[in-house]
């Protein structure tokens, strides 16, 4: 047991390591961080709107980016090694199929993991220094405005600003890449070129997203068994991902309930295990 | 005796998708090693050589058939903790330094942490990598590569070695080297399984060598055994004086024998190959 933790995190080490000194991955986060901060710069209609508008693009910004990223660095890892031939030193080793599976998605979470925190850290800062700001300057109009005037612009710059559920927004973006690196793990075990796998997952990004959507339009117009056998399968093999942007009840102060990040985080777990199954189960009858 | 690697009926057939005719890579293949032997797999391109080897370390599975490690089935991962192996121009992670990638290894075979500083430092001295240690794969030289490949492949004192073309690229004295390693690790009691092109390199080296020909393994057996004439017999005489190599001379005369050199030419081993894998071709 200690050994195979031993071989999956000198796997999922090295594959950090390698995904970091890719270009794609400074130019992606590079990107979202130029996003964040130009954020700052729109929309000045009030306090709150300021926020909320620093908070939609980051949010979007780094959902968007990251979800690219795990498309695209998992994308290229096992083509890569079976072209290069590092596959064949490392399997002629006592190393299960599933451990280097493992390992290289572990890697890709490694990755996520750490540009969702540079990420997230500006965008925390930024909105910190907003928020600070904002409260400056109602402070400074105190003397134009009724106590309870006042108290309540300070609390809706408050929800508007940094809080539990803004944290559980990026959580669940890092869940939601989390699938999509499981999923791409998984067709690109049996693809043989990258472009195939990227393709193919743009097109399970969509239906993520889209699922929703027409679930609830074809249940309502045509809800015969073949239908609700169809989507139930959809379902079952595609998550929905959009079930994880929360980041329109963040920004608008809703209160997003735990007990529905605890189900997404499940739905995550679920998925991540199911497709990292599949692409071992793949790359197992895979001639190398 | 357990044999260190048995290959049982093999059979590899590759079946392109959406195309009828398959290509059979190898066709009812038996072979034996014993531990501590020293193989040499022969054969030109295409021959099979390299699917033999895939198949022993469970990286293709055999259309039928079976093989054995030490007497356990080879699909079973921990059959690969006797085996260490070169592929034949050996790629790693080139990100990382030649330690590095030693202790990378050293973790995927499952060498204790303690034991594996000096055994990278041991190995890098053995492959004459001591100097470069630390500089990253991408600046080392195609010999250097081979090297610290087959470094890596002895990281965790494998049994068993199985190296792919294990002098591919690298110059005559490194290729000098390897040969003494090999030898090495023979007088240690370690099993070796070699493919190469490079024949009179398998000759200074092989206990045993097997030719194969399209998927065939046509002659097999000991190096010596294989090269000597059947009908002909060297007598090799220390001191021997003039007048008793002429009496013999002319003893044999008087006989139904013939003398053909005082001296007998023995085959090459390429000329074995070139006659066992020409004769097949008419």
């Amino acid at each position: 047991m200690i050994a195979s933790l031993r071989r999956i995190r000198a796997i999922a080490g090295t594959t950090l390591i390698e995904l970091a000194r890719l270009r794609v991955f400074y130019v992606l986060v590079l990107f979202a961080l130029v996003l964040i901060v130009s954020s700052t710069f729109l929309a000045r209609i009030s306090f709150q709107q300021e926020l909320q508008v620093t908070k939609d693009i980051s949010l979007g910004a780094i959902n968007f980016f990251l979800s690219l990223l795990a498309i695209v660095a998992t994308a290229q890892l096992l083509p890569r090694d079976i072209e290069d031939r590092v596959v064949y030193s490392v399997l002629a080793k006592p190393v299960p199929r599933f451990e280097y599976i493992l390992g290289k998605f572990l890697g890709v979470l490694g990755l996520l993991a750490l540009s969702l925190v540079a990420m997230s850290v500006l965008c925390l800062v930024v909105l910190h220094l907003r928020e600070q700001s904002a409260l400056q300057e109602a402070n400074r109009q105190v003397t134009q405005l009724a106590p309870d005037q006042l108290s309540s612009t300070l609390r809706s710059i408050q929800m508007a600003g940094i809080n539990r559920d803004l944290i559980a927004a990026l959580v669940l973006v890092l869940a939601k890449s989390a699938i999509l690196a499981a999923a791409t793990l998984c067709i690109s075990a049996f693809a043989t070129s990258n472009i195939f796998t990227i393709t193919a997952m743009a097109m399970v990004y969509l239906i993520g997203h889209l699922e929703s959507i027409a679930r609830e339009y074809w249940l309502e117009h045509a809800a015969g068994w073949v239908t609700r056998t169809f989507l139930a399968v959809v379902a079952f093999i595609f998550p929905d991902l959009q079930a994880f942007n929360i980041s329109d009840q963040v920004i608008g102060g809703i209160p997003i309930p735990a007990h529905l990040i605890v189900q997404l985080l499940g739905l995550t777990t679920f998925y991540v295990l199911s497709y990292i199954l599949l692409a071992t189960a793949i790359f197992y009858q895979r001639e190398l | 005796m357990q044999t260190a690697i048995r290959i049982s009926h093999v059979t590899k057939v590759y079946r392109a998708p959406f195309r009828r005719r398959a290509t059979v890579a190898l066709r009812d293949l038996n072979l034996e090693i014993a531990p501590g032997e020293v193989y040499g797999l022969l054969g030109p391109n295409g021959s099979g050589k390299s699917t033999t080897l895939k198949i022993i370390l469970s990286l293709i599975s055999p259309t039928r058939g079976s093989v054995t490690i030490f007497g356990r089935d080879n699909s079973v991962v921990a059959a690969r903790r006797e085996i260490g192996f070169l592929p034949e121009n050996a790629y790693f992670h080139k990100f990382l330094t030649g330690a590095e990638t030693l202790r990378f290894h050293a973790k995927l075979s499952g060498l204790p942490r303690s034991e594996t500083r000096a055994r990278v430092d041991e190995l890098l001295a053995t492959v004459g990598l001591t100097d470069a240690r630390d500089a990253r794969l991408s600046t080392y030289s195609k010999g250097m590569l081979q090297r610290i490949g087959l470094a890596q492949a002895l990281i965790h004192n494998p049994k068993l070695l199985v190296l792919d073309e294990p002098t591919a690229g690298v110059d005559p004295a490194g290729s000098r080297d390897i040969q003494d390693l090999i030898a090495s690790l023979r007088n240690r009691g370690t099993t070796v399984l070699l493919s190469s092109h490079l024949l009179t390199q398998v000759q200074e080296v092989c206990d045993r060598v097997g030719i194969l020909h399209r998927g065939r393994l046509l002659r097999e057996g000991p190096l010596q055994s294989l090269l000597s004439i059947e009908n002909q017999t060297e007598l090799v005489l220390e001191n021997a004086s003039p007048d008793l190599l002429d009496g013999l001379e002319q003893q044999i005369a008087s006989t139904s024998a013939r003398l053909i050199a005082r001296r007998k030419a023995q085959a090459s081993l390429e000329q074995l190959f070139l006659h066992v894998t020409e004769s097949t071709e008419e």
